[in-house]
């Protein structure tokens, strides 16, 4: 069974393998993107970062492994290199949830807003950061949020697709979906293999399913409950982004769609699943295919969809998919690469 | 949690539900039945997702399986249902697979046995509105394979129906290799139906609103079961091995493009198949039409291709999907209409496509 400390290992080697492919990094060119002749900001809203701990935090608590993480020092030039002008990064190993203690919580999370933040400080133009917030601690976390974002400059929040295996749609975690309402700030969902969902071993065998199903399935499962335990009525300004083009959910949403109409249900929700999709639900463009991602924009809407690379990992994603892109509009890919992240993220064109 | 016993509970009150719609408990000669036409051409729609349940209790009397032995066919009130849907033929399957869990050889082929019969029976009575898929028991691989193609053989069987798991075990495990190699020989169509995911998910993993036990687990199901086939290599093992996938083939299809690079992007994929994932969903997987939407099904059809979704309802459960989805879907011309609603499934199952002659015949 994949556990959080291994989702971090494995970031820590992709991204070893990913800079040492590459040539002096220094001696690279910026790509410059164009829409219509038109120069267009390419700004990325899944972008990792697996952010070392000092010592002077961690050291004599159950975290010491996490002192080791990786160098941050390569990635304008990988930007430079895929086109993308600002990336929204996160950490989303989210191994902090796991400690009851507050004062830890804070101090780790307080790290890494202070450490995004002093990135965006050396390139504002480039370096965005999305908070780190102690989730298991619910008010703390709506602190802490507020804290990243007026103190630190954060433009937005992540988290996982469960507190230590509770679902984020409990009302015990309404303090921070309030915050993040009222704030107005975009929340992304990373998941994590659906640990929260699976019997161990369950997605063991050929094919990575831990990843290539385990991750969908907890991005699936997350924005379910959000759904249809009533989150978004209860907070109608939310806006979510799920990771890897939503998991499951907008691609398979047919489903979902008449699971009201049918018995057992329990349903409380005011609107049709679909109408949240279409306005407080986001999704990235890890679906990696022209069709794939001509259904997203059909089931969601342009509006929707946002520019994500999964940054340092080797997957498949980049601007020309969406560049050459067939069935959209100029306006559309310009939507979609940067257009939307610009008003969620309050950058100025 | 939803468990196999559970689906097979609600299969029997469903179906009890169904008739109500009805006209009356009887079939009602009344009842216009619907006779479907594409271009002026009247059509054999062909259903590949339809539960039923045969009563075995003189079969598992005294047995721990006494509890199953139960339920009801409901064939002729079911007819009232399919004319109503203009529904023309039936692939009827039983698709609890509590008999999986049966340690006693003896037994789990009275069982099979007593199921495939049953079916024969009805399909003897209406031989143009049912076909039967058949039961096997998968604890006992190569008694599956036995008994598959006895089913085949002397009762006319046209395909079998197994579920996700085998107790928890993949079907994609070399054990199976037997029944796989069987259906492939006889050239059998497959039809998977999943019960929840209880293989792979914990247990309270589904306490939720809006019965995500069946609204995600039975996809995923479906997508797990697919996709250990696929990198384990049983369709490379067996390629003349058609699949189908029940709810358009679960997550898979809708969603293939993570599936599709998995092998070249996931350093620990240890991938086993020879051929991308994709070129499989386009030749050895069938999926059917439970997807509900237009959208939905102008993106399978882009992602597997025509020539790989069958006409599937869910019969007697009551989900929105109807003949018109297909029928009206702008994407599609006849000749593709045509395809998903009868002749992908006539060609499979070995029945011809040719529309019967009269109207509301039985």
């Amino acid at each position: 069974m994949r556990n959080r400390r291994q989702f971090l290992k494995t970031v820590a080697g992709a991204a070893a393998g990913l800079y040492a492919a590459g040539r002096p990094l220094g001696a690279q060119t910026r790509r410059q993107v164009t829409i219509g002749g038109r120069r267009v900001r390419v700004i990325d809203v899944h972008n990792h970062w697996d952010m070392p701990i000092p010592a002077s935090i961690v050291k004599g608590t159950k975290f010491e492994e996490y002192m080791k993480g990786a160098s941050f020092d390569d990635r304008i030039p990988t930007l430079d290199k895929m086109g993308i002008d600002i990336a929204a990064v996160s950490v989303n190993d989210f191994w902090w949830w796991e400690t009851d203690d507050r004062g830890l919580a804070r101090a780790i999370c307080s790290y890494h807003n202070e450490t995004l933040a002093s990135w965006n400080r050396k390139h504002p133009d480039r370096i965005i950061g999305m908070a780190s917030v102690p989730l298991q601690f619910p008010d703390l976390a709506a602190q802490m949020l507020e804290e990243a974002v007026t103190k630190h400059g954060a433009r937005g929040v992540t988290v996982g697709g469960h507190v230590n295996g509770e679902s984020l749609s409990l009302p015990k975690f309404d303090p921070f979906w309030a915050k993040a309402a009222e704030m107005g700030q975009l929340v992304f969902m990373h998941p994590n293999g659906s640990q929260n969902l699976l019997k161990p071993g369950a997605l063991s065998g050929r094919g990575g399913l831990g990843n290539i199903v385990g991750n969908p399935l907890e991005t699936t499962v997350f924005l379910s409950r959000l759904i249809f335990d009533g989150t978004f009525d209860r907070f109608p300004t939310l806006k979510v982004c799920g990771a890897h083009g939503g998991g499951y959910l907008p691609s398979y949403l047919g489903r979902t769609e008449v699971a009201c109409g049918r018995p057992n249900q329990n349903c409380i929700i005011k609107k049709k699943p679909s109408e949240y999709m279409r306005t407080q639900i986001l999704a990235d463009t890890m679906v990696f295919t022209e069709d794939g991602l001509r259904h997203l924009v059909a089931e969601m809407g342009a509006g929707q969809i946002v520019f994500g690379t999964d940054i340092p990992f080797g997957w498949p994603v980049h601007v020309d998919y969406i560049l050459d892109h067939k069935a959209l509009s100029d306006a559309e890919k310009e939507q979609i690469l940067g257009g939307n992240l610009m008003k969620l993220l309050r950058i100025a064109s | 949690m939803p468990n196999r016993r559970d689906f097979f509970r609600t299969v029997a009150g469903a179906a009890a539900g169904a008739y109500v719609i009805g006209r009356g408990s009887a079939p009602s000669h009344a009842q216009t039945r619907r006779q479907v036409s594409i271009g002026g051409k009247r059509i054999r729609v062909i259903d590949v997702h339809a539960h039923t349940n045969i009563p075995i209790m003189e079969v598992v009397k005294g047995t721990a399986f006494e509890k199953q032995g139960g339920g009801n066919p409901g064939l002729e009130q079911r007819l009232v249902a399919m004319d109503k849907q203009g529904v023309d033929l039936q692939a009827l399957s039983i698709n609890g697979f509590w008999w999986y869990g049966i340690q006693d050889r003896g037994l789990a082929r009275a069982v099979c046995n007593a199921q495939n019969e049953g079916l024969a029976q009805w399909v003897k009575k209406y031989p143009d509105r049912f076909v039967a898929m058949a039961s096997v028991p998968l604890q006992f691989p190569d008694l599956a394979a036995e008994i598959l193609q006895d089913a085949v053989t002397r009762l006319g069987a046209r395909g079998t129906t197994l579920g996700g798991h085998v107790n928890g075990e993949s079907l994609s495990l070399e054990k199976f290799d037997p029944f796989w190699a069987k259906a492939a020989e006889m050239g059998e169509l497959v039809f998977m139906h999943p019960g929840g995911a209880d293989n792979i998910i914990r247990e309270e993993a589904w306490k939720a609103r809006g019965d995500l036990g069946n609204i995600i687990g039975n996809p995923l199901e479906t997508t797990y079961f697919l996709t250990r086939l696929i990198f384990d290599g049983v369709f490379d093992r067996h390629p003349r091995l058609r699949v189908c996938g029940a709810h358009a083939g679960g997550y898979l299809p809708s969603y293939v493009m993570r599936t599709d690079v998995a092998c070249e992007v996931r350093n620990n994929a240890n991938c086993a198949n020879k051929k991308r994932p994709k070129e499989y969903l386009r030749s050895q997987i069938l999926i059917d039409t439970m997807i509900f939407s237009e959208e939905g099904l102008r993106h399978l059809v882009a992602e597997v291709g025509v020539g790989q979704i069958v006409y599937g309802t869910d019969n007697p459960f009551n989900w929105p999907v109807t003949v018109d989805l297909v029928l009206n879907a702008p994407f599609l011309n006849n000749g593709e209409k045509e395809q998903i609603l009868s002749s992908n499934l006539a060609r499979l199952l070995r029945v011809t496509s040719s529309a019967p002659a009269g109207t509301g015949s039985r």
